[in-house]
């Protein structure tokens, strides 16, 4: 709590998630603890948000869903990143990749 | 459409997201617990993480169905709900709703199927009737756009348009496939028929060119599909089998694809036999080689990338050519210069033909158009009488929507919930009308006459239709809706609140709209009910010129069960003197053509009175026994019947008397007397008129009640009366004579099919079957509508007495009679019927023009017509609104002022 935290800006959500899922499969509470331990330190994200964004990506076909077994014994629903969803986050990540340095060259400028 | 599949699915979303949510809680509990909290704190902070379920419920179903299948799901939900509160309300909007698109959808199907619908055949688009416009200089046998088989082979080699012709000619023959004989449809076929259309056999093989070739040499026929199965039951070793087709042993080799019926929608063949076989076919009958005979209808296929224009044009100067090499002929007759001319002015036409040809398309297609329109008026009704009733409830729930109002919801929203409401009433009154539907269907069809030869109308709706009605249906829907839904929250938000409920004031304007629209639409529907009730009164009272009370006739064809024609002769002479002796016979008569069934034997007539004349159109004729107008009761105007020297032969000459009827003395004798005078058939120059007119007759009906022709009796010679149609006047009970004559037929040759047997009344009743259909339809039609106004108008006027209770009390107490009370709300209701009545004339105007045709003895702007139709719907409007007004007329004036 000590350090400051700025709300996720909008539609790096789904970034998000495809990034972690990209690593491994996951689970909804999985994924929600991966966001905690980013949100912790730098942005705030909130877990309402989560299911929405999960469900958004599995329809727009980025992502697949499978009932199985968890760590804990008990099936939960892991997510996965379908061929698609793998190019779309590749797609986000250039295109991040572009803002943010359009955005750098632009602060660069006005430092100058 | 992944939003609609979710729905559809959406129990098992649902449960994976509660399942998703609680495994979720349930790891962070058990996490927080292993860090050292209570087990309800756990809980406590898990969910406060998480947020409210409820709202990450809502947002994932956002996800799932997208916001407005939600809304749209919510709001029909909502208006199912609010609808099964209120069942008599529903159940009339739901009736009234089944009611039109139930009609709608039975007269669009009979449409369908009789005008629209196109050959189940690869690219119908591509056939085209083929026809002769103009001059034939030919005699015809069979129904309409008629040609030669000699025409139909020349065709065949104008492979530059056409990529195939076919011809064929509609028939009936005696078929025998082991049991007794029975009369069923047959198409006489060119080789190309099948191989034209595109259709394929179901077992062995089609006919093809070489089976149409020599004239005689090719006995073969193929099977329907239908007739397969239903008397043969489908055995598969049919092919081969020996059939007897007029008693002539015919080889089956094939039976055509299942779903091939004819290219006749109200014929459907039994069996194809090839042209070659047409003497076999029709006995006594060889035209093949004749270019002066028109019996077939011919149809080609454009060869693709051929337009019909294109090919049309093209045709032109072989036709021209043909024409040319006709006229020098040796067989081509001797006809005037002036019918000459003509014959050389013909052209070719062709007209798209991608539904085959049929007689009944062209004498139903358009009394079904005019249904189709009456019944668009009914539904339009219905929609109104629906856009009324929740214009009511609407003003009845004006506190709903304002409060809803008040509370935040748009204009918008509340309207889509109004249209909400009429959709989930069209589609529960499409549904009723689609169950509906087939039973209106059945009884439409049960209308046209269909012994003998059976038609292609099913009483099934297909999807094609069921598609057509859920259209429909949306659409009464949309338009039932639209105005209440414009209508929704007009109302000033404060006002409706502050007062006490009867807020929907503004909509009785739209009401009253609605009123005089719906007595605008009730008007057309109940003039056109009255015209067609004296179209069809009017030909019942005029009947066919005689009495047709006791009279029964049947027909026998001797010479489609192998006899010959001298036979024939005798076995109808035998028959007939047994008939006449029976007991329960009067008299007996024979005719060569039916009454009443369409068809007539005619021809232009050369007469040679004082000077020699060409009749300028043509004479129906027939051949009649002496005894013909005694038993039908057919008067005697001048001169003398047929007596037994007329019908004696006399070497090389054939009739030499005949009797005509009164409209054609007049027409070509006027006053002077027609005795005497002599005819001849055709109107050659070599025709030598050499048969005297002996007599006049009264008019009679011959092909059809409505019609008035010129008709011309010959006597059935002595060896010529091979079969035909016996007309007997019985006495006694109907059933006996019938009986009595069936024992007689079975005495004279007990295998003899008859071809049909039945009273004068009931053929009468047949030929009016159009007649019929648009009488009782349109009259139908008009009660419906009637009923549904003056629901209407009464329901208005309540609750325009019900608004004014405290207005009506004030004027009662400042002194206004009661008259004046009761003229107040008449006045209102009179209004509305004006202008009603006011908007209608104009229409009924224009419509009536489209109607004319199908009339009889009135015309469409017939005064009397639109007159009775505008008294009673001024009456019973009047009588409506007299409950509502006699009701404010007894306000008790101390009672409505205390109510405030």
């Amino acid at each position: 709590m000590s350090t400051p935290r700025f709300p996720i800006p909008q539609g790096t959500l789904d970034m998000l998630i495809l990034q972690i899922l990209a690593l491994e499969p996951a689970h909804g509470y999985g994924i929600a603890q991966r966001l905690d331990q980013i949100s912790r330190s730098v942005v705030q994200v909130n877990q309402g948000s989560l299911y929405p964004a999960l469900h958004r990506l599995e329809q727009k076909e980025w992502l697949q869903a499978e009932w199985k077994q968890s760590e804990t014994g008990r099936d939960a629903k892991f997510y996965s990143l379908t061929r698609a969803g793998r190019k779309q986050l590749a797609v986000e990540k250039e295109s991040w990749a572009k803002l943010t340095g359009a955005v750098q060259l632009i602060f660069d400028e006005g430092g100058n | 459409m992944r939003p609609l599949r979710n729905w559809f699915r959406r129990g098992d979303l649902e449960s994976g997201l509660d399942r998703e949510l609680a495994y979720h809680l349930d790891r962070r509990i058990s996490d927080l617990v292993n860090s050292g909290l209570s087990e309800a704190e756990a809980r406590r902070q898990a969910k406060l993480e998480l947020g409210g379920a409820t709202q990450i419920r809502e947002d994932v179903r956002d996800v799932w169905f997208t916001r407005w299948l939600r809304d749209l799901a919510y709001d029909l939900r909502f208006s199912a709900r609010s609808f099964l509160r209120s069942p008599t309300f529903t159940a009339t909007i739901v009736l009234s709703l089944a009611l039109g698109i139930g009609a709608t959808t039975a007269i669009y199907s009979l449409v369908d199927q009789v005008v629209l619908r196109a050959l189940p055949v690869p690219e119908p688009e591509r056939l085209v009737l083929i026809d002769w416009v103009g001059e034939q200089a030919a005699a015809g046998r069979g129904s309409t756009n008629l040609m030669s088989y000699p025409i139909c082979l020349d065709l065949q080699q104008q492979e530059r348009f056409f990529s195939g012709v076919l011809c064929r000619h509609e028939t009936e023959v005696n078929l025998s496939t082991g049991g007794e004989a029975r009369e069923v449809g047959a198409e006489l076929v060119s080789g190309t028929y099948f191989a034209v259309l595109g259709v394929g056999p179901a077992l062995g093989r089609l006919l093809n060119n070489e089976d149409a070739g020599a004239a005689g040499a090719h006995p073969v026929v193929v099977l329907s599909y239908d007739y397969w199965q239903a008397q043969l039951a489908g055995a598969p070793d049919v092919i081969g089998r020996k059939v007897l087709v007029n008693s002539q042993p015919m080889t089956v080799v094939g039976v055509a694809a299942a779903t091939f019926r004819g290219i006749d929608v109200g014929k459907v063949p039994s069996l194809w036999i090839p042209v070659s076989m047409t003497s076999a076919a029709m006995p006594g009958w060889n035209p093949l080689t004749d270019r002066r005979t028109r019996w077939m209808q011919v149809l080609g296929r454009l060869r693709s990338g051929v337009s019909r224009e294109q090919a049309q044009a093209g045709l032109q100067p072989w036709f021209k050519a043909m024409l040319e090499e006709d006229t020098r002929r040796a067989d081509f007759p001797r006809i005037t210069t002036n019918l000459r001319a003509k014959f050389l002015a013909s052209t070719i036409g062709l007209t798209p033909a991608p539904q085959g040809h049929s007689s009944l398309r062209r004498r139903l297609s358009q009394p079904l158009w005019v249904l189709l329109a009456a019944t668009a008026l009914l539904l339009g009704l219905a929609c109104l009488n629906v856009a009324g009733l929740f214009l009511a409830r609407g003003s009845a729930r004006g506190r709903e929507i304002t409060t809803r109002m008040a509370l935040g919801a748009s204009r918008a929203r509340i309207g889509r919930q109004l249209l909400a409401d009429s959709l989930v009433f069209a589609l529960a009154g499409g549904a009723l009308g689609i169950l509906l539907a087939p039973f209106a269907l059945k009884a439409l069809i049960s209308f046209l006459p269909n012994d003998g030869v059976a038609n292609n109308l099913q009483s099934s709706i297909d999807g094609r239709v069921l598609l057509f009605t859920m259209t429909v249906s949306l659409v009464a829907g949309l338009l039932s809706g639209l105005g209440p839904a414009l209508q929704a929250g007009r109302d000033s938000l404060i006002l409706s609140l502050r007062s006490r409920g009867d807020a929907g004031i503004g909509g009785i304007r739209l009401r009253r709209m609605i009123i005089t629209a719906q007595i605008a639409f009730t008007l057309v529907l109940v003039t056109g009910a009255a015209l067609f009730v004296r179209t069809l009164t009017g030909l019942m009272d005029k009947g066919p010129g005689f009495s047709t009370s006791s009279l029964v006739s049947f027909g026998i064809q001797p010479r489609r069960s192998g006899y010959t024609s001298a036979e024939a002769g005798r076995l109808t002479r035998r028959l007939h003197d047994a008939i006449r002796n029976l007991p329960t016979t009067q008299s007996a008569a024979l005719s060569g053509v039916a009454l009443l069934e369409g068809g007539s034997w005619n021809n232009f007539m050369t007469i040679a009175a004082r000077e020699r004349i060409t009749t300028d159109r043509v004479v129906h004729l027939n051949s009649v026994s002496t005894e013909y107008f005694s038993t039908l009761g057919i008067k005697l105007v001048a001169g003398r019947s047929f007596n037994q020297q007329d019908t004696s032969l006399i070497a090389d000459r054939g009739v030499r008397t005949a009797v005509i009827n009164q409209t054609m003395a007049k027409r070509y004798f006027g006053d002077r007397s027609p005795i005497g005078a002599l005819l001849g058939f055709g109107r050659e120059p070599g025709v030598k008129p050499d048969i005297e007119i002996v007599g006049v007759v009264a008019d009679s009906s011959y092909r059809a009640l409505r019609e008035e022709s010129d008709q011309a009796f010959f006597p059935i010679l002595e060896g010529s009366d091979s079969g035909g149609h016996f007309y007997v006047r019985v006495r006694g009970t109907q059933e006996a004579a019938f009986q009595a004559i069936r024992a007689a037929l079975h005495d004279t040759d007990p295998t003899l099919p008859i071809a049909y047997f039945r009273t004068l009344d009931e053929q009468v009743n047949r030929s009016l079957s159009t007649e019929r259909m648009l009488a009782t339809v349109s009259g139908g039609f008009g009660v419906l509508a009637l009923l549904l106004s003056l629901v209407g108008l009464y329901g208005v006027m309540s609750f325009v007495v019900t608004q004014r209770t405290r207005e009506i009390g004030v004027r009662l107490a400042l002194g206004a009679t009661r008259g004046a009370a009761l003229w107040l709300v008449l006045r209102d209701a009179a209004r509305m019927i004006a202008a009603g009545t006011v908007i209608a004339l104009p229409c009924v105007w224009a419509l009536g023009r489209l109607v004319e045709s199908q009339l009889y003895g009135v015309t469409s702007t017939d005064a009397a017509s639109v007159a009775a139709a505008t008294a009673i719907l001024v009456f019973t409007g009047l009588g409506a609104a007299l409950i509502p007004a006699y009701r404010a007329a007894s306000i008790d004036p101390t009672e409505a002022l205390r109510f405030e």
